[in-house]
This record gives structure tokens, C-alpha cells and sequence, in this order.
């Protein structure tokens, strides 16, 4: 055992809709690096509707690249690491997989308690199928329907800061018991109540031996401050639980982790929570995981998470939901050939029944990568209605200054050259000022979340580690000028050569410098006026130091927001330009 | 993994989403058209306020109440009351039961509509829980399709067209066809399926479809099964030949039902005698040499092969992709390379 570290060897694993992850982490000169990763399809579904399998099999593959055996002959995890150097000495696990936990939201106010809890249900794997509050017209029996024919897993109630309203809060806890117990035992749904705290005791002494309730600490303890922390445990809780009543092989996982198991959600927006400590406390760190069944959208103030879980928009089961908020032709508008929109119509119905297939052909890669463009481009302006105020600039449809961003999800994992990964960040998450793209290309966030509890360095270690890619350095000015005008002129010295890049970037333009990974270059930008690069205010000139990545430097000069062609040949003619200008195909 | 075997057990699952009635016995032979169970669902709840409705506070309300948790009542029966000089009474907005007293409270749940869940395919019933769940098993072929419109039903099957890629039409639907379960390779046209219902068919089964017919589809009174998917897919090879050599004989397509279990998929099953001993589907097989799949994605989508070998090293492909791979022997085509993520396992 290492002496600077209380753990060696750690295993983590996560289970996907689609995929399970198993990542094997050591200590190599006193600092934690990934050895291996596995990766398999996940067995969550019928008919196996047991991860068990899916587990196996990742694990498989990181015993076959290490050498490493990790379970014994009964097929249980070896831990701690034994003297021929079995087994693993930490175990963390997280997961996405499983049926959607269908929730009813019952609250007092709406603008208030209602959408604290709102904001809850949003930032984690539930199925909204209903809200009830005090200012809604129905009557009694309406509402006893309603939680009848939602048939739901879990009823959440909110309602009344602490010490305030209690009867109202009252009435409505004696409705939810009401229509509850309707249920068949075995259907009846678990209740959480987050609400004024000093009416849990009387809840509980009504209703806990008639009902399945947990008390959770008030999500609006008072007017204006909100708790959801507290609440988001208690529901992953509840999550867990319905989850473990329909697939098999959760226990296993709860064991090895010590009962430390997470929700994959909860565990991502515990590592960019962490990023925001680290880095510039003037800007947030943003994460965005497109996945199959759903996109995360983590943004990090200060310490100041705001997690969005959009469990109806990914790449997987749930895209033809995007047809609800988009359109083909939004889709066919990041594309750099024609495609027929019937052709678009019919990839996406095959890709949710399919959602593990691959790309095989260029057309299929753009097309998917378009897909990821949408949904990342709604599911940021869904969770940015959630960020908190005086974060955004002052035009709002701009987005805020945060630095890094880091990305995820097989499309962009897998794009196989870097250039088409950032364009598609950059065409969705449309950054401003100066930012830097980083790929995790191994998904391995997650478990460096569920790990930082019991293993802090290792979030660090391996962030500093080649296994998360930069792709490089982003600059995106703001401001009005005519295509084609100047907007600023760069200055670049590179550390590790004496040749000096010089130029200048005009609007509409999307310019790239290589820097290589490892290099660090002095860039020194100087805007027109009226022209904001993220140095203080329009026409501000700044200097700063910047390492390189898979892309280099990347000036966005098309404008912000980005405003495509409205011409359809003159667009996918510049959509093929920014391919090649980016790098991604040559 | 999709199942298309010759002869297999097929067990399903037949569940109400609430508790109500199963109508048959364990081990009673069933056929598709029989209902197994069924529950009233979505009843409509009335909670009636005995104080108010009496005019006397609620702490009096109990004493006046003169129905039981779990009475049956009619529309206008006295539930409480009389009280006072007035002599009011609360009666039942509607015919029903009492689910509940509470506080001077009394909740009726009048009776819902009646939810009938058919067996779908003829079988024995090997198990029933009494009140929500019932398993029925058979013999058959069994066809695993990816999309259904959400229906079920059973009957004659008859292919139309001469090949799995053959263009359901009008004018090869005539009154021959009536009744029947039609095979055929591709619709691509909204027209032969709204001929069909004027000919009261009983089922469509497809290779594929435009997905931009699916609000047609979902409309149509019977069910239509897709084995391949959206777009212009012919039937794979190896549910065709099933479908070739049981044409004429009953066939039940379960396209999906409004309360479909966890991972069911639509499917066609051909009931068949069987006198021999019979295996269930397997549930897992590993890929390796020799194992049939199907490909899933262009340019071979929809062939059936045989795996060859499981490549060691990453294969790139025209996209740039690069993907764990392994070569396929398509049976007129030839040894192909493809992802592993795009083949799946056909038993």
C-alpha cells in the first residue's frame, strides 16, 4: 500500500441503460491512473432484467487487459487486495439503469415550495406524471383520480417553511394518504415528505403504519432559502428501491460499495461541484453527458451545483421525444450534406430501438452528431432556466462564462477525430468569452464522484492524468460587426518553440491554431471595439497563458448566438467549411 | 437477442395493471381469443363531506353515517342522515362502493370501465396468482419483431407477394384476404393499410416501414408488427422462411398491448403440435464463432449470418468510427467485417 494513500487499487463501475462501465484505478509514482476500462453491453432488460451479466462481462474485459483477477471462484469481489495481488482495496458503483421512477409532485405554493420540488424531480431520474397544489381548481376527488390513474412509484410532498403553514399542508398529506391506500399493497407508492419540518413527527405518527413514508428535511425551510441536498437523498433513495423491486443484481452492487452506491446523476454533479472549488471562482464549471436514455447538465457556481437530469431527451429509447421540441428541419440544419428528412425521420425510430448500434457511414456519424447538437442545445436552455440569477449575461439567450466545459457521451466519445466534437459543443453549448473543452472520453466521471468520498485524491490524480482529453483552448467574442470585419487580432507564443503565430480573426470566421497536448503556449488577444472576449468588458485587451489539446486554439468568430444561413445549400456549405476548419475531416 | 426459432415454449405473462379477477384455472386450455383476466380501471372517486352536506359539525358527522367501508351502493341511496328538523341526507351521486369513512368523510368509488386482457395466443395455463397475473404456455414458432402498433389479435396467415422485400399494394388485396393475417415485406404507402381494414383483416406483419406512417399505423383496428424496423427493410431471412412454411396456419400477433410488461416485445407466434420434447428460448448466448445474428444497421441491414470470428483488433469504417468488430459470413453476400454493436444475437 502506497504511503501517502489510504487506498491502492480502486474498481469502479456503472451501469448504463445501454452500456456498464467497469474502470480499474492504481497508483503509478505516488498518483492515481487508470489501468483499464471495460465496457459492455448493460443487461438491464428483459429478459435477463439483471445487471449481474452486463457487470461480468465489463469486468471481463478489465481482467483480460490487466491480468488482474478481481472475483473469486463463488463470483464475489475479492477485496481487499490479497498478497498475489487479487482483488481491488475500494469499490464505488453508480447508476442510471432502470425503469423510470413515475412521480407525482404534491406541493402548497406554486413559485415557491412547488417549484423548489420541481427543481428536485428535474435534477435526478423521475418520471413527472402529475403535480398537485393548494391553488389548483380541482376538486378533492379530481385529484384522488389523478394519483389513481398516474399510478405512480413515489408521491413527493412539499409544502409550508418551517414553522409556517401546517393545516393546508395538512389536508394535503391526508389526500395523498387517501388515495394511497386505494393501492393494492403491493402497488401502493412510496411517499417522501419534504415539507415544514415540524409536522413530520405528526405525519409520521398518522400515517407510517398505513403507509411507506420517509421524511426528508424541508426543501424550503424558508422563503428564501432553498434545501434540495437533503431531499435529493431521500429520493435516491426511493429511486434505488423501485428501481431494485423490477432488476436484479443492484444488491450485489450495494454490497461490494459497502451500501455506498449511487445514482450516476448524483455522482457527476458531485465531481463538477467539486471543479467549481478548484478552478476560476468568477466563472462556473459546466458538464454535459449525452446519454442514451438521458442528458445531465451539471453547472457549478462556487460550489453552487445545479444538476438537470432531461430524462425524456437522449440518444437512445427516448428520440423520437425530441420531434415534441424540435423539428427535422432543426435537426437537418447542423448537416453538412442533404439528407431526406424522411431518412432523418426513420434514423431516429431505428436508433431508439437500436441505441447501442455504431455509425458505420459518414452520413450516419453527421446525422447523430446533429442529434447531439439538439439535444444538448434544449437541454441547456431548459436547465439554465434553473441557474441561479446574476450568472447570466445581460443578454440572456448568451450563455454565461464557465470554464471548463466537460463533455461526455459515446457520440462524442467516439467521434473519430476531435474536430467533430468540438464543433458540435461549440455549434450547442454556443460559450463565450475564453473556456476550455475537455472530452471524458472514458465516462469516467461518475465514479471519480462516487469515489471522492472515500478516496478524495483521486478526482485530482486522474484529472491531471491524460484520461480526460482537453480539446483545447475556446475563444468566443461577443459583440455586433459585420461578416467579414475584423473582431480582434491574436498574438500567440509558444513555450516550446520560437516561432510566433500572428494574425488576426474577422467575423463569421472559425480559426484554429494546433497546439499540441502538453505544449503551453502565451496568448495575448486584442478586440475591435465593441468586441468582448471575456477580458472585462468590449474592446478589452488580455493575455493569458494556455495549454494545448486535441483541436489547439479555437477561435469562434461566427457570432453569438450563432445565426445559420438561411439559405439551405449556402448552410451545409459552411457546415462542411467549419468541418474542415475545425479538423474533422480532412 | 431476438428470438426466431421453428419450435419452441413460448410462457407469457398476462398481468392487469390493478388488482381484479382471473376468469381461468390453472392448467385449463385456452384459446387466443379467451379472456383471462380482467379489473375495472380508472373508477371515479367522490369524496363526500357528511357535516356540510347534513349541516352539523364534524365531530356529530359519525353518528349519522349509515354506510360500511366496503358496501355496495346505488345511485340516490342514503349514505348519512337524516339529521335535523330539515331531515337532510346524504345520498350517492352514483351507483358504487364505500373505499373509505375518514373524519366525517365518506369516499364511493363508482364503478370504473372493465379492462380485458385476452390471452392472445391459444396455450395452457400454467399459473395464476387469483387476482392480477396469469401465465399461459404453448408450442410454437416464435417471431420476435422490433415495433407493434399496440395491438393483439389472431388469425389465418397468408403471404402477400412473392418475396421478403415484396411492396404490400392495393391491388393484391382482395376479398381472398378476408380475415386473414398478411405477410408481406415493405408498406410504404398509408393506402394498402386502410384496404385492409376494409377487409377486415386481422394483422399485418412487415419487414419495415417509413416511420412517418406510424400515426397511420396506430390508428388502424388491427395490429401491425414490424420484424426490422423503419425504412424500406425487406423481412430478414430467417423469420421469412419460418413465415414461407406456415402459411395457412393460425398465427397470433401480439403487436404490443396497452399494459405491456417490462421488456416485451412484439412478437408472432404459430401455434404448432408437438409431441416431442421441446426447449425453452435460451436467455443468454455468448457471441462467438458459429452463432447466427442479424445486422442492424446498413449496408447489411437486416442479413442474417453466421459469426466467423471475434477480431482482436479495433476495425475502422467509412465514418471514422472505430469499433470492437467481427466477421460475418452472410449467407449470397460473403465474409463481411461489422461492429459488434451493430449485429445482435438470433436464436
Amino acid at each position: 500500500m502506497s504511503s501517502i494513500l489510504d487506498t491502492d487499487t480502486i474498481l469502479a463501475v456503472d451501469v448504463g441503460s445501454v452500456s456498464t462501465r467497469a474502470s480499474l484505478f492504481d497508483v503509478v509514482d505516488g498518483h492515481f491512473r487508470l489501468i483499464a476500462s471495460g465496457r459492455a453491453p448493460s443487461t438491464v432488460k428483459a429478459p435477463l432484467s439483471d445487471i449481474s451479466e452486463g457487470v461480468r462481462m465489463a469486468l471481463d474485459q478489465v481482467k483480460a487487459v490487466t491480468g488482474r483477477k478481481l472475483l473469486d471462484e463463488t463470483d464475489l469481489l475479492i477485496m481487499p487486495v490479497t498478497s498475489r495481488g487479487s482483488g481491488v482495496d475500494t469499490f464505488v458503483a453508480t447508476a442510471s439503469a432502470g425503469p423510470k421512477v413515475r412521480t407525482v409532485l404534491v406541493g402548497l405554493m406554486p413559485g415557491v415550495s412547488t417549484d423548489s420540488a420541481l427543481r428536485l424531480a428535474e435534477s435526478t431520474y423521475l418520471d413527472l406524471v402529475g403535480v398537485i397544489d393548494l391553488l389548483d381548481t380541482r376538486r378533492e376527488s379530481e385529484k384522488i383520480d389523478l394519483i389513481l390513474s398516474a399510478r405512480p412509484d413515489l408521491i413527493l410532498v412539499v409544502g409550508g417553511t418551517d414553522g409556517g403553514a401546517q393545516d393546508s399542508v395538512l389536508q394535503l398529506i391526508e389526500l395523498v394518504a387517501v388515495a394511497s391506500e386505494l393501492f393494492s399493497p403491493n402497488q401502493r407508492p412510496r411517499i417522501v415528505y419534504a415539507g415544514n419540518r415540524e409536522l413530520g413527527a405528526a405525519i409520521a405518527d398518522r400515517m407510517g403504519e398505513r403507509l411507506d413514508i420517509a421524511l426528508a428535511p424541508n426543501v424550503r425551510p424558508s422563503l428564501r432559502v432553498e434545501d434540495l441536498g437533503h431531499a435529493r437523498l431521500a429520493l435516491g433513495e426511493a429511486i434505488a428501491e423501485a428501481r431494485n423491486k423490477r432488476v436484479h443484481g443492484f444488491d450485489e452492487l450495494e454490497q461490494w460499495s459497502g451500501g455506498n452506491m449511487m445514482l450516476t446523476a448524483d455522482a457527476y454533479g458531485r465531481v463538477i461541484r467539486y471543479l467549481s472549488r478548484i478552478y476560476d471562482p468568477a466563472k462556473g464549471v459546466l458538464g454535459v453527458d449525452v446519454g442514451a436514455t438521458n442528458t445531465m447538465i451539471a453547472a457549478a457556481f462556487e460550489g453552487d451545483l445545479r444538476l438537470s437530469v432531461e430524462t425524456d431527451l437522449g440518444l437512445g429509447e427516448p428520440l423520437p421525444t425530441l420531434l415534441r421540441h424540435s423539428s427535422l428541419s432543426n435537426i437537418a440544419r447542423w448537416l453538412p450534406s442533404e439528407i431526406a428528412e424522411r431518412t432523418i425521420l426513420d434514423y431516429i425510430y431505428n436508433k431508439s430501438i437500436n441505441p447501442a448500434t455504431v455509425p458505420t457511414e459518414e452520413d450516419d456519424l453527421l446525422l447523430e452528431l446533429a442529434l447531439a447538437r439538439e439535444i444538448l442545445r434544449l437541454s441547456l436552455k431548459r436547465a439554465r432556466k434553473r441557474w441561479p440569477k446574476g450568472r447570466d449575461l445581460k443578454s440572456s439567450w448568451l450563455m454565461p462564462s464557465v470554464e471548463p466545459i466537460i463533455a461526455s457521451g459515446s457520440v462524442l466519445a467516439r467521434a473519430p477525430r476531435p474536430g467533430y466534437a468540438a464543433l458540435a459543443l461549440l455549434d450547442a453549448l454556443q460559450p463565450t468569452g475564453i473556456t476550455t473543452f475537455v472530452l471524458d472520453p472514458h465516462g469516467l466521471s461518475p465514479s471519480l464522484g462516487a469515489a471522492s468520498g472515500s478516496v478524495p485524491m483521486l478526482t485530482v490524480h486522474v484529472l491531471e492524468s491524460g484520461s480526460f482529453v482537453s480539446l483545447g483552448t475556446v475563444v468566443s467574442p461577443v459583440g455586433n460587426a459585420r461578416m467579414g470585419r475584423k473582431v480582434l487580432s491574436l498574438h500567440l507564443e509558444l513555450e516550446q518553440s520560437s516561432e510566433d503565430v500572428v494574425g488576426e480573426v474577422r467575423m463569421g470566421q472559425l480559426a484554429v491554431v494546433p497546439i499540441r497536448q502538453g505544449e503551453h503556449a502565451h496568448l495575448t488577444l486584442r478586440p475591435e471595439r465593441g468586441i468582448d472576449v471575456g477580458f472585462g468588458g468590449p474592446g478589452k485587451a488580455g493575455a493569458l497563458r494556455i495549454a494545448g489539446g486535441a483541436v489547439g486554439l479555437i477561435i469562434d468568430a461566427r457570432g453569438r448566438p450563432l445565426v445559420l444561413a438561411k439559405d439551405p445549400g449556402r448552410r451545409r456549405e459552411l457546415n462542411k467549411k467549419w468541418l474542415f476548419d475545425i479538423g474533422a475531416v480532412v | 437477442m431476438t428470438h426466431v426459432i421453428p419450435i419452441t415454449v413460448i410462457r407469457r405473462e398476462r398481468v392487469l395493471p390493478v388488482p381484479g379477477a382471473v376468469l381461468v384455472r390453472v392448467n385449463e386450455r385456452i384459446q387466443a381469443a379467451d379472456i383471462v383476466a380482467e379489473a375495472e380501471i380508472e373508477p371515479k372517486h367522490y369524496y363526500l363531506d357528511v357535516d356540510r352536506g347534513l349541516g352539523i359539525s364534524i365531530k356529530d358527522a359519525g353518528r349519522y353515517i349509515t354506510c360500511q367501508k366496503g358496501d355496495r351502493v346505488e345511485t340516490g341511496d342514503v349514505l348519512a342522515g337524516p339529521a335535523g328538523v330539515p331531515r337532510r341526507t346524504v345520498r350517492a351521486p352514483a351507483a358504487g362502493r364505500i373505499v373509505g369513512i375518514n373524519s366525517g368523510r365518506i369516499l364511493l368509488e363508482s364503478f370504473g370501465q372493465v379492462l380485458q386482457i385476452k390471452a392472445g395466443f391459444p396455450g395452457k395455463v400454467i399459473s395464476s396468482d387469483g387476482a392480477q397475473a396469469v401465465t399461459i404456455e404453448a408450442i410454437g414458432t416464435l417471431i420476435q419483431g422490433v415495433w407493434g402498433n399496440g395491438l393483439q389479435n389472431y388469425g389465418v396467415m397468408r403471404l402477400v407477394g412473392d418475396g421478403p422485400s415484396s411492396r404490400l399494394q392495393t391491388d393484391q388485396l382482395d376479398v381472398n384476404l378476408r380475415g386473414a393475417v398478411l405477410v408481406a415485406g415493405i408498406c410504404d404507402h398509408p393506402a394498402p393499410f386502410h384496404q385492409a381494414t376494409e377487409l377486415s383483416v386481422r394483422g399485418v406483419i412487415l419487414g419495415g416501414m417509413p416511420s412517418e406512417l406510424i400515426p397511420v399505423a396506430r390508428r388502424l383496428p388491427y395490429p401491425v408488427l414490424l420484424t426490422e424496423g423503419f425504412g424500406e427493410h425487406p423481412i430478414n431471412a430467417a423469420a421469412f422462411n419460418l413465415f414461407v412454411s406456415n402459411v395457412g396456419r393460425e398465427v397470433a400477433v401480439d403487436a404490443g398491448c396497452a399494459w405491456p410488461q417490462p421488456g416485451q416485445r412484439p412478437e408472432a407466434i404459430i401455434p404448432q403440435p408437438s409431441s416431442r420434447q421441446v426447449s425453452h428460448p435460451d436467455r443468454v448466448i455468448s457471441l462467438k464463432p458459429g452463432v447466427r445474428v442479424r445486422v442492424l444497421k446498413p449496408p447489411y441491414q437486416g442479413e442474417v449470418a453466421v459469426v466467423k470470428e471475434i477480431l482482436k483488433r479495433v476495425e475502422t469504417y467509412p465514418s471514422g468510427i472505430r469499433a470492437k468488430s467481427a466477421t460475418i459470413e452472410i449467407d449470397g453476400v460473403g465474409t463481411k467485417t461489422v461492429p459488434l454493436a451493430n449485429i445482435e444475437i438470433l436464436q
